[in-house]
């Protein structure tokens, strides 16, 4: 390779350098802001924008997939990201700025979910929803715990959203997040922060004195799942006094089997595992045996219908089956709603039994409990009044029928106390009619009905709590006791000592 | 155990009324698991499409699917706090002639027994459990312990991903699906043709059922046990 090669290489090599740095030069300054401007002032007043093509905007990205949400946000944050989109309601100006960092901050669960997920109806033209955001699409409503039916009114954002501000909308009666604070000047919801539901501040948005929802005034917990057998009810504790009552309960069925399992079985008197495994076995062959069949059909005549109460005195029977059948029949009810809220939360029946206020849930539930309120004042009158021969009243049976009476009675004044504080419109309400007529009656005094309402809810589930916990005990122990004896006598033939 | 006359054929209790009930719900969940799992398996079948809509879709099936695994589950719990129990509570060995555990014994019977098919010698005296019946129980136990594993990390991607790499959901589905085939033969197979299918028990063994075992199969089926209980009885009786 000779000289001269080298020397226009070399050449060719600074000419390129010398090409490159200009072009840099011009790119970084392009780059740089202040010089940017500069150029801009000089080439002209308006930089020319990038040319629009129809498909900028005119597509639909894959919302299914990250790269389709991103695309789908960004396509959104284009206009929202920026500090002067806004709308204005009235005189005032509502900010509608939301930057991709704020929302990831602020639900970060929702980080790879496109906007239009949520506002479902917002890219058309006008640009304006309609339905607002809706959460239901992926959400199932939940039940547990403080969110059951009595929220079934309550829109999720008036909940899980940080906005103090909450309004009772008219139109369809209900709970729903408001676009102006409590002086009617508009507020900007478009930060999307959460509040935290485990906190109870965030119940207090709605639960606290003259509140515009109606809502009672105090924070009160949960259904427990011991209410199943006359409410329809969520899978909870709810208040500590339930769970003080399912233990006493479950203890009183502890030691009312073991007391069972203290006589002899089948001669056997020491060995308790002899004795269960001995009693198991019998009732296994018994299953396991054409006498299910007899056992099937006392079960229907003797317990459903109570025949042999029926065989007795009529007068009894009816009397019993008010309080019984009437039971019963709430019992069924509130698990057909619990089971049928597990499979299908969002069917139409079941939203029916959920909602108290529907015709149909609101008049079984109030006629059945006037029925047991029946039954419990015709056997008052009978015990105390009539007082016939036959009728042996011991302090037991007295127990038993001011537990269960003052548990219907209470239900009953809590319910008039709950259509009056929530404010039900008359068309909806007179379904509960013994409710309304007691909300009727209360109308009539001038207390404050909101801030009562709380003690009488603690006050029937304190009673409620009692009559739990004193099932396996004195006089409602018959709950058990009798079908078993019906069962057992069936089993060996003639009325004899238990076999257990 | 315990004598027991019925049908004036002297029987004897074999189980009880607490393994029948697993026995039972071992039935039925494993069932209605291995039919709701293959048809989610085999999605791509017409047929499979059809069965599932009855169930009442994808959806449901695989509700079900779950739900019948954890009842399974429930059922290996009340099981493991039976053993708790009976060496606890009843102070009895858990390690003795009567137990599962596996021993050399086994071995022998296996190999006596693989003789015997031969015609040559004569067949193993087996004790409680035959090594058959052993190699039921643990396949079975130790078989769930594993479906439950991979299939939780299906059921849980999200929480099993944090601690193995996503391509541990795919090895775990394929492990699902190919024990699930192993375990549907292993009952379908051997476990019924060794029960039901004994010339002496056929059409269907019921001691699983009834918990009790007529004498003749006793004697025949499990000479060890019998021969211990014999001895057993001969001495309360000289008491």
């Amino acid at each position: 390779m000779n000289s001269k090669t080298i020397r226009s290489i070399i050449t060719g090599c600074a000419m390129i350098m010398f090409v490159t740095a200009f072009i840099h030069t011009l790119a970084v300054a392009a780059s740089n802001p202040d010089v940017k401007a500069e150029i801009v002032t000089e080439e002209s007043a308006e930089p020319a924008p990038e040319p629009l093509v129809c498909i900028d905007c005119h597509r639909a990205p894959n919302i299914n997939t990250n790269e389709g949400v991103i695309a789908s946000q960004a396509f959104c944050y284009d206009c929202h990201k920026k500090t002067d989109t806004k709308k204005k309601v009235g005189t005032t100006d509502i900010s509608l700025t939301i930057t991709a960092d704020t929302f990831n901050k602020n639900q970060p669960n929702h980080r790879f979910i496109a906007c239009i997920n949520c506002h479902t109806d917002v890219a058309r033209s006008p640009h304006k929803t309609e339905t607002g955001a809706t959460c239901m699409e992926c959400h199932k409503p939940h039940s547990e715990g403080a969110a059951n039916e009595p929220h079934l009114r309550v829109s999720c954002q008036a909940c899980h959203f940080q906005s103090k501000f909450v309004r009772l909308d008219p139109e369809d009666h209900r709970v729903k997040l408001a676009h102006a604070n409590y002086d009617s000047v508009p507020i900007s919801l478009s930060t999307h922060t959460l509040a935290d539901t485990a906190d109870e501040k965030t119940c207090e948005k709605c639960h606290f004195k003259n509140n515009p929802v109606g809502a009672p005034a105090a924070v009160l917990p949960s259904k427990s799942v011991l209410c199943i057998v006359c409410h329809n009810s969520p899978l909870a504790m709810g208040h500590p006094i339930f769970g003080l009552a399912g233990l006493i309960f479950m203890a009183g069925l502890f030691f009312m089997v073991a007391f069972w399992f203290k006589g002899s079985v089948k001669g056997e008197e020491a060995s308790l595992h002899k004795k269960i495994s001995l009693t198991s076995e019998s009732v296994w062959s018994t299953i396991f045996s054409k006498q299910l069949f007899s056992l099937i059909k006392i079960f229907i005549l003797d317990i459903i219908f109570q025949r042999r109460i029926l065989k007795e005195s009529v007068s009894r029977w009816s009397m019993h089956s008010l309080i019984f059948t009437a039971f019963l029949l709430r019992l069924g009810l509130s698990l057909f709603t619990a089971v049928g809220y597990y499979f299908n939360p969002q069917g139409e029946w079941i939203a029916a039994l959920i909602d108290k206020n529907h015709w149909f849930t609101a008049l079984s539930y109030d006629l059945l409990g006037l029925f047991i309120l029946l039954g419990i004042i015709w056997a008052v009158v009978k015990r105390f009044i009539v007082k016939p021969d036959h009728v042996v009243s011991e302090y037991q049976d007295n127990i038993a029928l001011l537990i269960v009476g003052s548990l219907v009675l209470l239900g009953f004044l809590l319910e008039g106390a709950r259509i009056l504080v929530t404010g039900i419109p008359i068309d909806t309400a007179v379904y509960s009619f013994a409710g309304y007529i007691v909300s009727s009656m209360f109308s009539i005094f001038p207390f404050d009905w909101a801030s009562i309402y709380p003690w009488m809810w603690y006050a029937h589930g304190v009673m409620a709590a009692v009559f739990i916990a004193y099932l396996p005990f004195g006089k409602m122990r018959h709950v058990f006791n009798t079908p078993l004896t019906y069962f057992i006598e069936a089993v060996d033939g003639v009325k004899n000592e238990k076999r257990v | 155990m315990m004598k027991t006359n019925q049908n004036s054929k002297e029987t004897y209790q074999r189980f009880h009324v607490l393994h029948r009930i697993l026995h039972i719900v071992i039935i039925f969940n494993f069932t209605l698991l291995a039919i709701t799992g293959f048809l989610l398996h085999f999605s791509g079948f017409g047929w499979a499409r059809f069965l599932v809509s009855i169930m009442g879709g994808a959806a449901a099936a695989g509700w079900l699917h779950r739900f019948c695994a954890i009842f399974l589950y429930c059922g290996i719990l009340v099981h493991l706090s039976w053993l708790f129990y009976y060496k606890f509570a009843l102070k009895k060995k858990l390690s003795g002639p009567d137990s599962m555990l596996p021993k050399k014994k086994d071995i022998k019977d296996l190999y006596q027994n693989l003789r015997y098919v031969f015609n040559k010698g004569t067949p193993p005296l087996f004790d409680r459990f035959s090594y058959l019946q052993k190699f039921d129980y643990w396949s079975e136990l130790l078989g769930m312990q594993s479906m439950g594993i991979t299939g939780l990390m299906m059921w849980f991607p999200e929480f099993f991903t944090r601690i193995f790499p996503g391509y541990f959901i795919n090895i775990a589905g394929y492990f699902h699906f190919y024990e699930a085939v192993l375990a549907v033969m292993y009952i379908g197979v051997v476990h019924m043709s060794d029960t039901h299918l004994h010339p002496d028990i056929f059409p269907m063994e019921k001691s699983i059922f009834t918990g009790k075992i007529e004498k003749e199969r006793f004697m025949e089926d499990h000479p060890g046990e019998w021969e211990r209980q014999q001895m057993i009885r001969t001495n309360q009786t000289d008491q």
